[in-house]
Parts: C-alpha cells; structure tokens; sequence
C-alpha cells in the first residue's frame, strides 16, 4: 500500500501538486482496511479525490475487448459418438416422440433416435426454427450436445439448419420406455422420481391447483404424497376427468419431465385417473427460504383491516363491505430473492413487528405526527433492505407464510471453505 | 390470471459486469422486458449488490442526477441516479463516502463513438448495510457465479448465446472467484 502511495504521490508531482504522503495513505488505508476495496480500486478512487481536490482534469478510461465466436467445422456423427457436452455435430435422425412442452421459450421437445441411440432434443422458442413432426427424419445440423446429470440431449439453436430427409431413419430397435405397449408403466413415490422422460404412475393427493391461462392446458397445480410434491399439468388435449382439490387419485402413464434442475408430471392423451377412497398423505409443505430482502411492496406497514372481514381496506374501503371504520393492523410484504428465485412473503404483526423493532403503537404514533401512514413503510425499508435473511412457512400460491424469520447475522466459513474449493477444482 | 413474475435479482460481481455488452429483449413489443446477458450467461434484467460508495458527485446541469462508484472485491458498478429514480437519488445525495450500500436496479448500457459498451446500474433501491450483510453478499455472488461457470457446458439458450457472443474463458471467471472468496477469509 505504501508503494501505491509512494506512486499516486509522484504522479501528482508530476502534474506540479505536492500531496503529504499520510494524506494519500490515510485514506488509501481507510478504504482498503476498513471498507474492503481492492488497491487498484482504492488508488482510482484516491486519484480521483486529489485530483478534483486541485481542480485537475481527470481522464476516465475504459478497457473494452470484442470476442468473436470462433469459426468451426461441424462434424457428422451417430447418437451414440454424443459422449461430450459442449460439441457441435451434424445428426441424421427420426423424430420418435414430441412432448407438450409448457415453457413458452421452448418450441420443441422430444425424442430423436438413429441405428445406434436415442437422445432429447430442444428446440427453443427464440430460435425460429421451423417445427419437426413425429415419425419424420431429419438432417439436423450446427446443434449442440449437453450433459445433464450424466446424460446427454442436444440443443438446436440459431445456427441450427434442420432439413427433412426422404429416407426412413432406421431406429434401434430397444424401447423408449412408453405407455402404448399395453403395459402399465411402474408404480412409484414422488421422491423417487429423477429420470426425465419416464413413463411412470404414482398415487397422490392434490395439494393445490393454480390459475392457468392457456388453452391448452386444463389443469395445472401441485400434487404430493408422503415423500414429497410435485407440479403437474393436465393437457386439454388428454380429456381426462377434473381433480378437485384435497382429494387423492392414481395417475397410470403420466410423464415425469425435467425443467430447471425440478421435474414435474404431464398428464397426456396416453394418460389415465382413478379417483382413490383412501386419503394420500402429503409431506408437510413447511419450507425455508434464505435469500435478500430486496423489496418492501405496497400495502406493507401500518394498514387498516376490515373489522367484519379483517380485509385489508383500500382508500377507507372494503372490496366486501365498502367504507368501514377499520382496525390497525401492521404487515410486510417483502420480496425475498436467493439470485434464482424472487420469492414474496407475508409476515404477519408480530414478526413484522420482530423484524423492525417498529411496534403497532410505535406506528399509529408514527403515523399520527407525520400525519402520514406512509412514514412507517418508509422506516421498514430503511431498516430491512439489502439485508439477508432466513424464512420459514409455508408456501399458498405464490407466497410463503411466513411461520419464522431470522437475520443471516455471519458468514459460514464452513460453506466458504467449500466454495472455495469448488472454485479450486472448476 | 396469468400472473405477473418478478424478475429475480441476479448476482454479478463488478467484472463481469463490466466485460458484459450484449443485451437483448425477450419479445418484440416496446413492453418486453431488456436483458443484458453476462460472460457467464446470466440473464440481467434486475440485479442485487453490496459494496462500497466510494465515491459520489451531482452530474447533473438543470436537475440533480448522481453518479455514484460501488466497489467490489473484483472492481466497481457505476450508478446514476435522477430524476425517474427519486428515492435513490435521493439516498445518494444523502449518504457519506465511503459507506457500504445495498442496491437494487437495473442494468442499463451505453454505447460510446468508439463503440466500447459501458455498463452501469439505474437503482430502484439504496440502502445502508453494514459489513455482515457485505461479505454475505460476496459468498452468495461467488456461489451464484460459480453455478454460471459450471453451466457453461450444459448448454440452455442463454448459455449457448453467451459462450457464442464472449467465447467464455472459464478460468478467467473461476479464478476471479477464488480471489473474490479468498480475500473474504484474509479479512478475518
Ligand atoms: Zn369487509
């Protein structure tokens, strides 16, 4: 550090302007040891101060490097040479099996096979490649193989040029695994599911069902049994009989399908239910979520509840019951997000009142000197974003109820010393 | 009711940040969220980070628009903030340098004559944390991050655009990572 001192102090005299030294490190000293930046960071900053300090012009400069992706030279190759993720290959192969896909970004998604494999493939939404049909063969070119958990697929992507073939593909002959061969695909628990594209059945009870806006889609929601939930979509197309929610069925031939590292289950026309008398337990669905709390939404604070309905009032006004003179009452909003999930969470008084130190009487007087409910969001915000913490509850739709909260008070340094060997070993 | 998603806060440490210049949008209507796509293939469209303002100063001519310099242990965010960002200009205007900073906005670029990409954040949120909630935000960057590098063979679209558009060089990321993680403990 004192070299840089050393350094930043001779550039100045440079530009004529004397600086003592302890003045440079002092603050470079501040920076570094007491707010963590990095030198080079420091010393930019320190630069930047001395020099509007002495009204000296500054020079912002910027590195930029352009990539270009490198050129290639695809090669043919059979499924069964797809051993590596991350290639580039040219496939001739039969398009066996188009499943639903419920993702939007996805176009396609399905099975091809040749003489030798079988393999998934993707076809993105953004891609803008024409659609494939089943039982056709294809010349595909320019796609990308990928391993996912110890299995491959391949990816076409935007500079995937996919042409029909006049000849049949021959395919190998061993079975994918369907419904349609008469037998009934094997029993399993929720726990136990972890291959993508698995014909499978399962007993389950129905945990929720969700709003769905798509046609073609009738049902969707979350299913579970002892071991665990799942997600499930119902097709419109499969015309199967409708479940209510809290009661227990037999799901034959149902397809477990991998999204994002979760599985969900997709009921099909080669589907089938049995609505079951016996009750399926489900796991319980209590969860915990860690994660920043980076925002603090409308209608969190103090607010008023309808003393009928305990509705939350808006403007004075109950949607059930119109202008009442409501009750107060302290909540929080907050949005908790770990980088993969923006998860939104509801705390009711007391742990709203826990977690920001304001009591409901704090509030109401708050609000009075302010002459503002507004004031108490506003104090909320100051005292919990950006800040971490760790949830309980359990989960209604899209929010958590949250049961319990704790702030994430110290690092791990177990969980450091494991990252750091993951960094070491990549 | 199709419901409305909020976009996740990704985790991006300052580097990266700034080696990212390709950004798109997800649909073809002016309301179509913007993206700007990281080295590692991170789909930026909010992002989350803690570090320090070290420096901070009123740019604007007419009306105050601030300019604020967040440090990290691999480099620094640019933030500006006028006008349409009230609350965290006004956050910016108040707070002393340096002081450790949560904030929550949104990437936004800018191309110069030259052609050079300079990335920076438009906050929707500034607050004051303290150093805890700093090197916990270091540890769940680098995670974040190192989930990115290991990805970058299991190609989804982000993934194949990013490693098409960078010619992502893993070591370079893991290794900022390593240093990141490192002064962590060397702090102690
Ligand atoms: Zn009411």
């Amino acid at each position: 550090m004192d070299k840089t001192a050393e350094n930043i102090k001779s550039k100045f005299l440079e530009l004529g302007v004397d600086i003592p030294i302890e003045d440079i490190v002092d603050r470079l000293d501040k920076l570094v040891t007491k707010f963590k930046v990095p030198l080079d960071e420091a010393r930019r900053s320190v630069i930047t101060y001395f020099l509007k300090e002495n009204d000296l012009d500054r020079n912002a400069f910027f590195g930029g490097q352009s990539t270009t992706p490198d050129s290639r030279s695809t090669p043919d190759v059979k499924l069964n040479g797809i051993d590596e993720g991350g290639k580039w290959v040219n496939i001739k192969a039969k398009v066996l099996q188009l499943w639903d896909s419920s993702h939007e970004s996805v176009s396609q998604v399905g099975i091809i096979g040749d003489e030798t494999a079988t393999i998934k493939f993707i076809k993105w939404a953004r891609d803008m490649i024409p659609d494939v049909e089943e039982g056709k063969s294809y010349y595909f070119k320019n796609v990308v193989s990928n391993e996912w958990n110890g299995r491959f697929e391949v990816t076409l992507n935007k500079n995937t040029v996919v042409e029909e073939l006049d000849e049949d593909i021959e395919v190998i002959s061993s079975p994918i695994g369907g419904a349609g061969d008469g037998q009934p695909a094997p029993m399993v628990n929720v726990a136990d599911i972890a291959e993508d594209g698995k014909w499978l059945s399962i007993k389950v009870k129905v945990s929720q069902l969700w709003d769905n806006s798509h046609e073609s889609i009738s049902q969707v929601g979350l299913v579970g049994d002892s071991t665990g939930t799942i997600k499930f979509i119902k097709w419109t197309s499969a015309d199967l009989l409708d479940l209510t929610e809290g009661n227990s069925y037999l799901f034959n031939n149902v397809v477990a399908q991998e999204w994002n590292d979760k599985f969900e289950l997709t009921l099909n026309k080669n589907s089938s239910i049995e609505e079951l008398d016996e009750d399926i337990e489900i796991a319980s669905s209590s969860i915990i979520f860690a994660g920043a709390m980076v925002d603090v939404q409308s209608g969190s604070g103090l607010i008023k509840r309808c003393p009928e309905c305990k509705r939350a009032l808006t403007k004075g006004a109950c949607m059930e019951h119109g202008k009442v003179d409501g009750t107060y009452d302290l909540r929080i909003k907050a949005v908790l997000d770990d980088g993969n999930t923006a998860q939104e969470s509801i705390l009711k008084r007391d742990l709203a009142e826990q977690v920001s130190g304001i009591t409901l009487d704090d509030a109401i007087s708050m609000a009075a000197d302010a002459l503002d409910q507004g004031v108490v969001l506003d104090q909320m915000k100051l005292k919990l974003l950006g800040k971490y913490f760790i949830v309980t509850g359990s989960k209604v739709d899209r929010y958590i109820l949250v049961d319990s909260i704790e702030l994430q008070d110290g690092l791990d340094m177990e969980m450091l010393d494991e990252l750091i060997t993951e960094a070491e070993v990549l | 009711m199709a419901g409305y998603v909020r976009e996740v806060s990704r985790r991006v440490f300052a580097q990266e940040f700034r080696e990212s210049n390709l950004t798109f949008k997800d649909g073809d209507d002016q309301y179509s969220p913007q993206y700007l796509l990281t080295p590692t293939g991170a789909k930026v469209n909010r992002l989350f980070i803690v570090g320090t303002l070290i420096e901070k100063e009123d740019i604007g001519t007419d009306s105050e628009y601030w300019r604020g310099r967040v440090s990290d242990p691999t480099g620094s965010f640019m933030i500006y903030a006028g006008q349409y960002q009230p609350e965290a200009a006004q956050a910016l205007a108040e707070c002393e340098t340096p002081a450790f900073v949560a904030i929550v906005g949104k990437p936004s670029t800018y191309t110069t004559a030259e052609g050079t990409v300079l990335t920076s954040v438009r906050p929707e949120s500034i607050s004051i944390v303290d150093v805890t909630t700093r090197d916990l935000w270091v540890a769940d960057t680098a995670r974040r991050t190192l989930e990115r590098v290991k990805d970058l063979d299991n190609m989804d679209s982000n993934v194949v655009k990013a490693k098409e558009h960078y010619n992502t060089d893993k070591d370079h990321y893991s290794s900022m990572v390593k240093e990141a993680l490192r002064s962590l403990k060397e702090d102690l």
